[in-house]
């Protein structure tokens, strides 16, 4: 093979594997798109911070946030006041954030008051852990997020902190 | 194509796709289960004072205040823990708070005829923005009969999550 062949087909290799390895990243950065369990996410009922418990499954037709979360997670902290405000805003055009606080009721109610939460706050301990690794939180880590479209379909997770734009980038084409 | 050169340009080709995986930055996938972020050892160093261990990745960090330690049977005395001086971390949401990283030490005095389990609780987090729920890992002990040695045991994360109310200081 001539030298100039072989150095251009190096580099359309070499292209091609960044492009498979950023593909590869964003791709697990937005979450295996079906992995985890989703079913038994929208099948469960969790307590609210009265005690009353609700289903999942009643915002069902509304692209979800299912946010799990604690008050002893400062990253979990951050993003929420972005949530707050995304759930202002779009609320309207049919954006639900639901927080589910692996977490004791009286942090959890102080803290919804002090960062003013507009949307419903479930509670949990070991079913909200559990729900959280069938959702596809192998590791057990905090805040983790699941993303889903009108239809119940799993369209994102992240593990870790989500902003605003990150976010918008992943519910934009559900909404 | 002549078959060395073949065999040179697929070597090629496999090494710029390991330098495309290279430059794909570290990220919440790339976390580690919490017993390797947080590898828990402990020994009893001398009779009645136990030595705990952790190794803590790089990366990661532990808070001081969401230690919590127990001995099976309830019946074994532990003393107070004695820790090292750890970081003092401004927090935007919680102030000071002291956490650790590297290696951290803690002494425990324990009163206990026979051998017993500790079972250590602790909670931390990554670097990149994720908290582990509180981990539970535990050591069984045994106080050396005759020749004074000390019996080591190696911490086991049994259960990840004990009752997160056990771990969850009050505020």
């Amino acid at each position: 093979m001539k030298r100039a062949a072989r150095i251009a087909l190096l580099v359309l290799a070499v292209v091609s594997a960044l492009a498979a390895g950023f593909w590869l990243h964003t791709w697990n950065r937005g979450g295996a798109p079906f992995s985890g369990n989703v079913a038994r996410l929208m099948a469960a009922s969790l307590p609210d911070m009265e005690g009353k418990s609700q289903a999942l499954a009643q915002w069902r037709g509304k692209v979800m946030v299912v946010n799990f979360w604690a008050t002893w997670c400062p990253p979990c902290l951050k993003e929420i006041p972005e949530f707050v405000r995304m759930q202002e805003k779009l609320g309207d055009q049919g954006l639900q954030f639901v927080g589910i606080a692996v977490d004791n009721p009286a942090k959890v109610r102080e803290f919804a008051v002090k960062y003013r939460m507009n949307y419903p706050v479930l509670i949990g301990e070991m079913d909200a852990i559990e729900l959280a690794r069938v959702a596809g939180n192998e590791l057990g880590g905090l805040p983790f997020t699941v993303i889903l479209d009108r239809e119940g379909r799993l369209i994102g997770t992240e593990l870790g902190g989500l902003n605003e734009q990150k976010l918008t980038g992943i519910i934009q084409p559900a909404m | 194509m002549n078959r060395r050169i073949t065999a040179r340009f697929f070597a090629e080709m496999l090494l710029a796709a390991c330098a495309a995986c290279a430059l794909s930055p570290a990220a919440a996938d790339d976390l580690l289960a919490p017993e390797q972020a947080f590898r828990f050892s402990a020994r009893l160093i001398e009779p009645g004072l136990v030595e705990l261990r952790y190794r803590i990745a790089d990366g990661y960090y532990m808070y001081r205040d969401k230690f919590r330690f127990t001995a099976i049977p309830r019946s074994v005395g532990l003393g107070e823990a004695r820790f090292p001086p750890g970081k003092i971390k401004d927090d935007e949401f919680f102030g000071r708070v002291e956490t650790y990283r590297g290696e951290l030490v803690i002494r425990l005095a324990v009163k206990s005829a026979g051998g017993f389990t500790l079972k250590a609780v602790s909670q931390g987090c990554a670097d990149v923005g994720v908290c582990y729920l509180p981990l539970t890992q535990t050591a069984r002990l045994v106080p050396a009969r005759s020749s004074g040695e000390a019996v080591r045991s190696e911490g086991n994360a049994s259960n990840l999550i004990l009752r997160l109310r056990d771990a969850a200081p009050s505020r």
